[in-house]
């Protein structure tokens, strides 16, 4: 009976890390890249929207994924409004949006923690 | 005449391009040395390593370094309440639009 139990557990425990799995592998890095393209027109291909065009918008780049993915359910749900983001974040999944939250987070960034800027430094 | 005939060409460039017009209009940037004393406010939570937005839970973003347009259109949308989020509209609501400029000026002059 004891045998029984614990097989019948591990096999609940594998469907689960199955599951697990498959979940985060829906999105291989060259889909996240070619998702990312869109994004690029307006924040650049490096993230930091450096061009005087892009200066309107906001650098992505070694932004922090989780506030990044947040963004992007608001821009989903309505909740933020912005008419081009809008777009956009309509069409992306929860998983497109945490794997391009987390590539965009990755680069190389212009942004600093602010602990390092307030009064009596530079 | 002469002056006239200046006037009238002056007007005329200035009907066909709104253009100018409206960079006329725009505000001058901030000042970044004011919005420094400004930033203060902002550091309780933008300046603390990790930390965390409530419910839900993400990091509070990082803004030292951000664009300077994007930083004055953010902050302009909480004070409005356009852009939702209980504790930046309350920071928004006590700047002027003034206060934005220069903070903005500020935080994107510190960028990496």
């Amino acid at each position: 009976m004891n045998k029984l139990k614990t097989a019948v557990s591990i096999g609940v425990l594998s469907i689960g890390a199955l599951a697990i799995t498959a979940h985060a592998e829906t999105l291989s890095p060259e889909k996240v890249k070619e998702k990312a393209a869109t994004c690029a027109a307006c924040h650049g291909a490096d993230g930091n929207s450096g061009t005087e065009a892009q200066a309107m918008y906001p650098r992505l780049a070694g932004q922090f994924h989780d506030y990044l993915a947040r963004a992007l359910h608001e821009y989903k749900s309505g909740e933020r409004k912005n008419a081009i983001m809008a777009g956009f974040a309509s069409s992306l999944s929860d998983a497109e949006i945490d794997a391009l939250a987390r590539y965009f987070g990755e680069m190389p960034s212009k942004l600093d923690d602010l602990s390092r800027h307030e009064q009596g430094s530079d | 005449m002469t002056k006239t005939l200046l006037a009238c060409a002056l007007t005329l460039v200035a009907a066909s391009s709104p253009s100018l017009l409206l960079a006329a209009d725009a505000p001058a940037k901030g000042d970044a040395k004011a919005g420094k004393a400004l930033v203060y406010t902002c550091g309780g939570c933008h300046g603390v390593p990790g930390y965390m937005n409530a419910y839900p839970n993400y990091h509070v973003p990082r803004i030292a370094g951000q664009n300077y347009d994007y930083l004055v259109a953010a902050l302009t949308e909480y004070k409005s309440g356009e852009r939702a989020h209980p504790t930046m509209r309350a920071q928004g609501e006590s700047l002027s639009d003034q206060d934005i400029r220069n903070i903005a000026a500020y935080l994107s002059s510190v960028s990496k």
